[in-house]
């Protein structure tokens, strides 16, 4: 299961070698897909992390929209905010997002190996979440080198601040990763829609 | 503030050690007040941590101290701990002491205070207590943060079933905070405004990823919670023991219970203790430990098993000598010597347990369905020899040890299979057999039973058959039947013999089973028995015989119905006088045939009875094949000769005949019965003899309708009632009837004959021959008279209107008239010549009268035959001119175009048309005065198309001309 991605992460980083094409139709096509590729598998993601937590995360219909992490930007903005913004500023939040969340689904990764060490399934879920992330992350910036755009520094987002999260706080912290990287999701896959019309191959 | 208190302290401290000082001077126990270093907070433990001094002691001085700690909670005054703390106290030495407080420490404040004094516990009297400590406060709310809300304690670790404290604190004043425990909520109590608690009482495992507790402020905050991780409780470790297997090596087992493991904490770890040597070990597994056995000789070792966890531990004792914990390993090296027909030696090795200890094994053998058991002492090598074997049997043999000197535990068992040697079979096969007799020679026929495994004591290869004539005048035969044989026909050149038959397998020859075959025939005449059979098989029983037999034998066939009728025969001592014959292939409905033998002392049997009978009797199935034959208007007779009654599924006890009949009612002889089919009311005849198969049914009424239908019946009813045949009698007076007519269709008939043969007879004097006048005897009359002037008509001279061709076989008759039809042709012909104008000799004679199809020329050639023309159309041709209008038409259409209204029939009567005049002249003269008498065709005209008479008759008669050569083909 986890060596599908792995085969479509090799392709789509492939872009990153030298020698890439200029044109930014095909990174931006290789990003839908995979970004479509990873819409199809966030919900279930989150629904197995919160299964395995307990009450009241696992209670049905749990929903805590106030938890937040200062450390991850949130993907909720409003439609005229995101559409004033021009491609540049697009894939930057993008980038910046995905950044933070492949460096938050490490951080829930190591949790849940912690407290729930016996869900082999949830583990291998954000592991792969996290490296389809990953993959994203290349083809963004795939994208920005075609379109002349920089390409913002890799930055830890995370900090000092989780080990000395209590268990609930660490339960807390993977459902809100876990849920804003559907968010993040989501909206790339409208970013890129969007650049797709624009750049058509 | 508190650097301040501090001071203060110092200072107070200070003036306390001055008394105490003074006080020690009066050589009494001064108390030595305590100062606090340190008051700290663990919230993993959720404890108070305390370290203080005990400044006025002088160097190497040590005192036995008490001091009492005091704690409150939220204010000074509600203290909630007061503890005596005993402790030897040096000089210059922290003391430290810790306190586990079930509130979470961060939902309320905490003040502790301590006093001191010296442990008088050996003097009796009173203590002197140094005076109180300053409170010490403990606050750790003010370093939570800034979040609006808390819960306590975090991550907290507690055994199954323990009490729990949970709180939180809101630094929002919301008092509308709702907690749950895994979505129950929890009802607590307020601590303070901002603080409010929960007791759990006897928490519950719920899994082993913890239990979830969480609190929701209002709509819009976020939700704050904490996982109580509940372990369950640590038990003793159950079944401990240890055993070894070469006193070299200890084995440790025990149930190691639930597994306590947790996100918090390890699962419980087991460590092994022995207290005579002082060793330790931690064991790698849950549920096991080695021990290696010190080399020097300890033979007493005392165990303790420890488990544990974070939270607990536990332990067992086990005290035991090592040599009575001996479990040895199982013997090897299994081996068979010396395997015979009947005795075999096994010998096997074991491990040894030391030259000074010895080993009791136990040997079991298994076979012919039983077990023996047998306990040997070994100490390097074990032997045991097995006797009284069967020969050629599978055996299965299998060795354990245990410590003979102190048993603890038996080794697990080492099994081998042998098989000892083949022997010479021990019986001799059951034979029977089948006498017949084929061209005046004895045939016999043997039958043998396989002998049984410990019978054969081997494979039986092949059978041996010794034929001893007893009459001495022949030599005696020797046939080898190779095995599985299970029989032999035999022809004897003479019947009185003895038959030896014998089983051999590799090893030798079994004892001979020896039948004598007599010349007198076999008492036939039994009559024979009927017998009922049960579920058990068939009760037999017999007359005990005068003379000495040497026992009883009955014999049977398991399918009676199929040709290898798979004889069977039981064998049964001279005592015996009954038996019961079972056997799994008896079927109900099927009869079985017995038959007892005696077999006397010369080995000859001889028949002592007939038994038959039915496993289960069932309902015939068929009905017989009945003929009726013997039909009168009163009776007719019923047969079914070819109805067998042995081979019925019940014993045949006779036949029901039913009639049915319009009439409704029965004669005398029969009953009226209703059939349950189909309610139909019969008569009801019944035959008791079942070997009577002919019925006359009598007493009928003539010219009626009757069904009869013949069923046998048996003790378990009868035949189906169905295919009833169907009988009508004749008229009472059909045979008288018959009787006259026959005789006069006779009659009939030789009179027919008789006029056939006899037609030219007939013919003669009924219609006699025209006479030909050539052949006439008035010519030669004429011609003796020599008158020339005198002639006769020539009748070519004559134009015939028709002639008759008769049917005549003679030759002198062809002429032009002659046709290949037997039927008369009518020829039709016009006078020519005006000379014959008077009657006389012109006649002719046209003999039909009515042609239904014109168009049909085989029936006259009167009508025209090429053009085709539809008679309708001739009674139009009033002129030249309409008759080759009606020849070209007719030419052109064909008969399928003829319109439908215009085909008629036609027909011919006189007419007396008088026509004269040349032929070839005919289309255009008129007509004349005919002279003769001749018959004419009329047409049947429609209606339509009618012509006026006076022109029908000029057209008929040039239709007649039209063409003579047409007439004439």
């Amino acid at each position: 299961m986890i060596e599908a991605p792995f085969c479509l992460l090799t392709l789509l980083l492939l872009p990153l070698s030298p020698g890439a094409p200029i044109t930014p139709a095909e990174p931006i096509s290789q990003a839908y897909s995979l970004a479509l590729y990873m819409q199809k598998n966030t919900s279930a993601l989150l629904q197995t992390y919160l299964q395995h937590q307990g009450s009241p995360f696992s209670d049905p219909g749990f929903s805590a929209p106030e938890l937040q992490l200062s450390s991850l930007p949130p993907a909720a903005v409003s439609f005229k905010t995101w559409h004033a913004l021009d491609d540049g500023e697009r894939l930057s939040h993008a980038q910046g997002a995905f950044l933070a969340l492949t460096q938050h689904l490490q951080l829930v990764g190591d949790d849940q190996r912690d407290l729930n060490p016996g869900s082999p399934i949830l583990l291998a879920q954000l592991g792969a979440a996290r490296l389809r992330a990953q993959g994203l992350l290349g083809n963004m910036a795939a994208i920005m080198t075609a379109l002349g755009l920089p390409i913002p520094p890799e930055e830890d987002t995370l900090g000092v601040v989780p080990f000395q999260a209590s268990a609930f706080e660490r339960k807390c912290r993977g459902y809100v990763v876990t849920r804003e990287y559907g968010h993040w999701t989501d909206r790339a896959v409208r970013d890129l829609a969007l650049l797709k019309a624009k750049y058509p191959g | 503030m508190a650097l301040s208190s501090v001071s203060q302290t110092a200072f107070l401290l200070a003036l306390l050690s001055l008394r105490t000082y003074q006080s020690e001077v009066l050589s009494e126990p001064l108390p030595s007040a305590p100062e606090f270093l340190k008051v700290s907070v663990n919230s993993t433990c959720q404890c108070l941590h305390l370290q203080w001094t005990v400044h006025n002691l002088s160097h190497h001085q040590e005192f036995r101290m008490v001091f009492q700690i005091e704690i409150s909670r939220i204010k000074t005054s509600n203290v909630i701990w007061v503890e005596n703390y005993t402790t030897t106290v040096k000089w210059n030495q922290v003391l430290h002491w810790s306190w586990e407080s079930k509130l979470p420490l961060e939902c309320a404040k905490h003040f502790i205070r301590m006093r001191s004094a010296v442990d008088t516990a050996k003097t009796p009297g009173p203590r002197v207590w140094s005076s109180w400590s300053s409170w010490e406060e403990a606050d750790v709310q003010n370093s939570l943060g800034q979040d609006p809300l808390f819960v306590f304690p975090k991550d907290k670790l507690v055994e199954e079933g323990s009490n729990v404290t949970i709180c939180y604190v809101s630094k929002s004043h919301q008092n509308n905070i709702s907690c749950y425990l895994e979505g129950v909520r929890m009802q607590g109590e307020q601590l303070d405004p901002n603080v409010s608690v929960f007791n759990l009482n006897h928490v519950a495992f719920i899994r082993e990823t913890g239990t979830n507790i969480y609190c929701k402020p209002g709509q819009g905050d976020r939700i704050k919670g904490t996982v109580l991780f509940v372990s369950k409780v640590l038990k003793e470790p159950k079944d401990f023991s240890c055993e070894t297997q070469d006193l070299t090596t200890l084995n440790c087992t025990w149930d190691p219970g639930s597994d306590t493991g947790l996100l918090k904490q390890l699962s419980q770890s087991y460590a092994l203790f022995e207290s005579f040597s002082g060793k330790k070990t931690l064991c790698k597994h849950k549920s096991w430990c080695l021990w290696q056995v010190a080399p020097e000789s300890q033979d007493m070792y005392n165990f303790t098993l420890t488990a544990e966890n974070y939270l607990r531990k536990r332990s067992v004792h086990l005290l035991f000598n090592l040599t009575h914990r001996v479990h040895p390993m199982a013997p090897f090296n299994v081996l068979f010597k010396n395997v015979s027909a009947t005795n075999a030696t096994m010998t096997w090795k074991v491990h040894s347990i030391g030259k000074y200890h010895t080993l009791l094994c136990q040997v079991e053998l298994y076979g012919e369905g039983k077990v023996t058991q047998h306990n040997v002492s070994v100490k390097v090598d074990g032997a045991h020899l097995f006797s009284g074997l069967e020969p050629d049997m599978e055996y299965m043999a299998q060795v354990r040890c245990a410590n003979g000197d102190h048993f603890w535990k038996w080794s697990e068992w080492t099994q081998q299979n042998f098989t000892t040697a083949e022997a010479a079979p021990s019986e001799a096969p059951d034979v029977w057999r089948n006498v017949k007799t084929v061209q005046g020679r004895c045939v016999v026929t043997l039958f043998w039973k396989p002998l049984s495994k410990l019978q054969a004591h081997g494979k039986i290869l092949f059978y041996n058959i010794v034929v001893d004539y007893l009459d001495r005048t022949s030599v005696s035969e020797l046939l080898s039947i190779p095995a599985p044989a299970n029989g032999t026909e035999l022809p004897l050149s003479q019947c009185s013999s003895q038959i030896r038959i014998m089983a051999n397998n590799s090893v030798g020859t079994s004892p001979a089973s020896v039948i004598v075959v007599s010349r007198e025939p076999g008492n036939e005449e039994v009559e024979e028995e009927r017998v009922k059979g049960t579920e058990d098989g068939f009760p037999l029983s017999w007359k005990p015989q005068p003379r000495h037999v040497t026992g009883y034998l009955v014999e049977w066939c398991e399918h009676p119905q199929d040709p290898p009728c798979d004889l069977q025969w039981k064998n049964l001592g001279p005592n015996v006088t009954s038996t019961v014959v079972s056997s799994d292939a008896f079927r109900p409905g099927v009869r079985y045939n017995f038959r007892i033998y005696g077999i006397s002392t010369e080995r000859v049997p001889y028949l002592l009875a007939r038994k038959t009978g039915y496993s289960q009797e069932l309902a015939p199935s068929d009905n017989p094949q009945v003929v009726m034959t013997n039909l009168t208007s009163h009776s007719f007779t019923l047969s079914w000769k070819n109805y067998s009654t042995e081979s019925q599924p019940s014993f045949i006890q006779g036949y029901h005949i039913y009639l049915k009949s319009k009439a409704g009612w029965c004669h005398s002889g029969s009953e009226k019965a209703v059939l349950s089919d189909d309610a139909a009311v019969c008569c009801k005849y019944k035959i008791d003899n079942p070997e009577q198969k002919t019925f006359v049914v009598e007493n009928l009424q003539p010219e009626s309708f009757y069904e009869f239908l013949v069923t046998p019946y048996t003790s378990v009813g009868e035949g189906p009632h169905d295919a009833f045949a169907k009988v009508t009698t004749p008229d009472e007076y059909s045979p008288t009837l018959i009787r006259i007519i026959l005789p006069m269709v006779f009659c009939i008939l030789l009179i027919m004959i008789t006029c056939y043969l006899k037609s030219q007879w007939m013919k003669e004097k009924c219609y006699p021959d025209i006479p030909d006048p050539y052949k006439s005897s008035v010519l030669s009359l004429i011609k003796s008279k020599e008158n020339p002037h005198l002639t006769i008509m020539n009748i070519k001279d004559c134009v015939p209107d028709s002639i008759e061709v008769l049917n005549k076989q003679e030759g002198t008759r062809k002429s032009l008239t002659e046709t290949e039809s037997t039927k008369p042709t009518y020829l039709y012909l016009l006078p020519t010549e005006k000379r014959y104008s008077s009657p006389g000799p012109c006649i002719c004679f046209e003999n039909f009268t009515y042609n239904q199809a014109a168009s049909d020329s085989a029936s006259c050639g009167h009508v025209p035959a090429p053009p085709k023309a539809p008679p309708s159309q001739l009674g139009l041709l009033t002129s030249p001119e309409n008759l080759l209008k009606a020849l070209e038409k007719n030419y052109m259409n064909s008969l399928g175009e003829i319109p439908a209204g215009e085909t008629s029939l036609n027909y011919v009567s006189q007419l007396a048309s008088p026509m004269s005049g040349d032929k070839s002249n005919l289309p255009i003269n008129p007509p004349e005065p005919a002279l003769c008498s001749e018959y004419k065709m009329q047409m049947a005209i429609p209606l339509g198309l009618a012509s006026p008479p006076s022109s029908g008759s000029s057209s008929l008669s040039s239709v007649t001309l039209l063409d003579e050569g047409e007439h004439y083909h």
